[in-house]
């Protein structure tokens, strides 16, 4: 076994007080849990590892060294106000933002209902980001001095992330993000982020051990959108897989909402993979199965979390039977922490809850502890949020690394008669 | 408008000159520093009727000194704060960005709702729905003979002097990897536009072409080798000036002759942090604020501005091939969380987080020469 899961596997290992529902996060400052290396990369995986590098980031945690946190608190309080940037109704998020909205609902409605007499509930805030180009980052203004928010949770588009973000450095509010993928959200080095939702460099990471390690597949293909979510979100996978020796033969893309793959096919087909990699939104995706099948490529699929769901198993049809993806959690774990959110949310909300609701449940709950802790003073919320090393929510045990990312170890999941099965999860997160 | 009376805090009345720099620790006379070092501070807050504590960004001209707060833009003249927000037609209270236009005298303020031209005491608006401005939070302005650059969350925006349309540059339509600008800065011939996530781009002026420059290494978590490029993708800000350009970002800073690239790191130069938000260039001389003090260099020798523990603060002098000579202060900055900074013949304004500050600036010949005249020894430790 590696150093680096038996590392995170330590990590995880380590007793916490168990998280019920309106306690406190326990934050923890011990330095020998730090992972090894930064995102607990694979020591093979480590970009330049034969030589050691001028200056290496990301090490220690993100300070903020500004004044603040003994500004008086605002006067006049009678709620405190939580932000949400919500993706557009009508955009591509549409579905995954309403999972959202409804788990940071649900985490303030249970944090208002078990508050202790004197203190001030908890008021969301909601602005629905708008398809106008840079919008995020006018609303997170609108949040953070219109509405007065003390911080803010958002969102999953990763240009609106990253938009809103530089804009609250200016302000000095916190975001929690719960849903971007994007590994640069977290690696621009700005102290006001925390994100519960484990990112693409994760995903690409265990994508690339599983491909060509563990499968032992040598001749690779990729399949992937092209916009800002597929070129960046593929770029471990693919300087992964280069390092394991087997570099991608063929990375062909395709625009969102592609009906015809005809070209790809062939191209893909020509270069005789043994493995095709999909990347892009699961609509897009399941139809580029469906035509690589159609066109005669048989050789094993694999994708990352954005494939798992009913959409991709709509689109792709018979060609999804057999596809492996990696997953954050564990939907199936029968603790009482998550079949109790999951009765929860069933009863609240007439579904099951998604990813984006559990993760969104768990990082707004992150944020509420953080200001019941520091109180109306968004220095002091930022320093308790950052102090947050591991968390036990609802998806199970969160490790947060310097730039406050979420390392949890991720699951796999394979289709079989058209439904996903997750595989038993090994020692070391595999 | 509102009026304040100004009073200097009773700190910056009490403080003296730089404890006595005059001989580095070898005995030598020591190298005259290439740029004036800070004698004295003083600082402004709201009881000088600053509308805010924090402060954005400033600019010092012909003898004003406008000031950007998160409460509206203040202007100093003599020793009066007057005060322009929202209620006299500024487009939002946070005011992020200061340019003036040397032909005209009139000011273009950048802030999180829209850009403002304050022309003969009038404010006129620029938003994205009432301009070409491609997105209402600015980060950065420049005034070019003939065009407003303005760097937004969204792009670049190009307003013509003369005729007043507009023009967008995002990654659609120039070599931007990202279409987030964060700095826009001028020199005669070019265009660099400090991108997020993109490095800096450089547009030739007369061509229209561009140019990109990235961190070679194209990793975020290290930089694999000094001196290669700009230091990191995540650029803060850039600033042109004498033939030098200068990246800031939060891992440090580049400076860029037109031939080769030098990196400036914490820990592995006299840099105070790789926290930078903001750099400003005066002849070859970088001022540089970040979140732990102020640096000022011209890549050789440097000067370091921080608070101390019990008030006053130090400034640590690092000459080329001598030790840093560390020497405390009476006075220091407001804080040391600096984000902008404006330089002129005989002092320097900065913004910090907490208050407006005025560095006087020592004589420039002073500092050794005085050394070698009279022989006393410094109070470096």
């Amino acid at each position: 076994m590696r150093a680096a899961p038996l590392a995170l596997l330590a990590l995880l290992l380590v007793p916490s007080p168990r998280l019920a529902a309106a306690e406190a996060p326990a934050p923890s400052n011990a330095p020998a849990l730090w992972p090894p290396r930064y995102a607990n990369a694979p020591e093979e995986l480590v970009p330049f590892r034969r030589v050691e590098p001028y200056q290496r980031y990301f090490t220690e945690p993100l300070p903020f060294y500004g004044p603040g946190r003994d500004y008086p608190d605002p006067p006049g309080l009678k709620t405190l106000r939580v932000g949400l940037l919500a993706p557009s109704p009508g955009s591509s998020d549409a579905f995954r933002g309403a999972m959202m909205r409804e788990g940071v609902e649900m985490a303030i409605d249970e944090a208002n209902a078990s508050a202790k007499p004197g203190e001030l509930p908890f008021e969301l805030v909601v602005r629905e980001d708008s398809p106008l180009w840079g919008s995020a980052a006018n609303i997170l203004v609108d949040l953070a001095f219109t509405d007065e928010c003390l911080a803010v949770v958002g969102s999953i588009d990763s240009t609106a992330t990253h938009v809103a973000l530089r804009v609250a450095l200016k302000a000095e509010i916190f975001m929690v993000n719960t849903g971007s993928c994007d590994q640069t959200v977290t690696e621009t080095s700005i102290p006001w982020l925390l994100r519960t939702w484990p990112d693409d460099r994760q995903h690409g990471y265990r994508l690339a051990e599983l491909v060509v390690k563990e499968q032992g597949h040598r001749r690779i293909a990729m399949l992937r959108t092209n916009d800002r979510n597929g070129r960046v979100g593929v770029k471990t996978f693919v300087d992964s897989v280069r390092r394991l020796g087997h570099p991608v033969l063929q990375e062909m893309r395709f625009l969102p909402g592609a009906k015809s793959f005809e070209t790809q096919v062939a191209r893909i087909k020509a270069a005789e993979p043994d493995a095709v990699v999909l990347w892009g939104e699961p609509e897009d995706a399941g139809r580029a199965a469906a035509a690589l099948r159609k066109g005669g490529v048989t050789v094993p699929l694999y994708g990352p979390e954005r494939l798992f769901g009913p959409a991709f198993l709509a689109a792709a049809g018979q060609a999804a039977e057999g596809m492996t993806i990696t997953y954050p959690f564990d939907p199936t774990r029968t603790d009482e922490a998550w079949t109790g959110f999951v009765e929860r949310f069933r009863k609240r909300y007439a579904t099951a809850p998604e990813a984006f609701a559990a993760y969104a449940y768990d990082g707004t709950r992150i944020l509420l502890d953080a200001i019941r802790t520091a109180g109306p003073n968004r220095f002091r919320i930022r320093d308790a949020i950052a102090a947050v090393r591991r968390y036990e929510g609802v998806t199970g045990t969160m490790v947060f690394d310097p730039t406050f990312n979420n390392l949890a170890p991720l699951r796999i999941v394979r289709v079989k008669g058209n439904t996903f099965h997750f595989e038993k999860a090994l020692a070391g997160g595999k | 408008m509102t009026k304040k009376p100004v009073t200097v805090l009773a700190c910056a009345a009490a403080a003296l000159v730089l404890a006595g720099p005059l001989k580095a620790r070898s005995g030598r006379p020591a190298a005259e520093l290439p740029f004036p070092l800070i004698e004295r501070f003083e600082h402004f807050g709201p009881e000088q009727g600053l509308p805010a504590w924090k402060v954005h960004c400033v600019l010092a001209d012909k003898g004003k000194v406008w000031v950007g707060t998160t409460k509206g833009l203040a202007v100093l003249e003599g020793k009066t704060f007057n005060v322009i927000g929202p209620g006299q037609g500024l487009s939002h209270s946070v005011v992020t960005a200061l340019a003036v236009d040397p032909a005209t005298g009139d000011l273009w303020v950048g802030t999180l709702r829209g850009l403002n031209r304050i022309s003969a005491g009038k404010v006129e608006t620029f938003t994205q729905t009432s301009s070409g401005l491609p997105n209402n939070v600015v980060y950065s302005v420049a005034v070019g003979k003939d065009a407003v650059w303005v760097a937004t969350a969204a792009g670049v925006g190009r307003r013509d002097a003369r005729t007043g349309s507009w023009s967008l540059f995002d990654s659609t339509n120039t070599l931007m990897h990202e279409p987030w600008a964060y700095a826009v800065t001028l020199s005669p011939e070019k265009l660099y536009v400090g991108v997020w996530a993109g490095g800096i781009v450089e547009q030739d002026l007369a061509r229209g072409t561009w140019k990109e420059y990235r961190d070679p290494d194209g990793e975020m978590e290290l930089d694999l080798a000094p001196d290669d490029g700009p230091i990191s993708d995540i650029t803060s800000w850039a600033t042109w000036e004498d033939g030098i350009l200068w990246q800031a970002s939060y891992s440090g800073v580049a400076r860029y002759d037109g031939t080769r690239w030098k990196s400036y790191l914490e820990k592995k130069s006299p840099l105070v942090s790789n926290f930078v938000n903001f750099i400003a260039a005066k002849g070859r001389v970088a001022w540089i604020c970040t979140d732990r003090g102020l640096t000022v260099t011209d890549g050789t020798s440097w000067a370091t501005y921080k608070g101390a523990e019990g008030g006053g603060g130090t400034v640590e002098i690092t000459r080329p091939g001598t030790p840093p000579e560390r020497r405390r202060t009476a006075t220091a900055m407001s804080n040391d969380f600096v984000l902008g900074a404006s330089i002129t013949e005989n002092e320097v304004w900065l913004a910090t987080s907490h208050g407006l500050t005025r560095g006087i600036l020592a004589r420039r010949i002073d500092q050794a020469t005085a050394a070698r005249k009279t022989g006393t020894q410094g109070a470096s430790r």
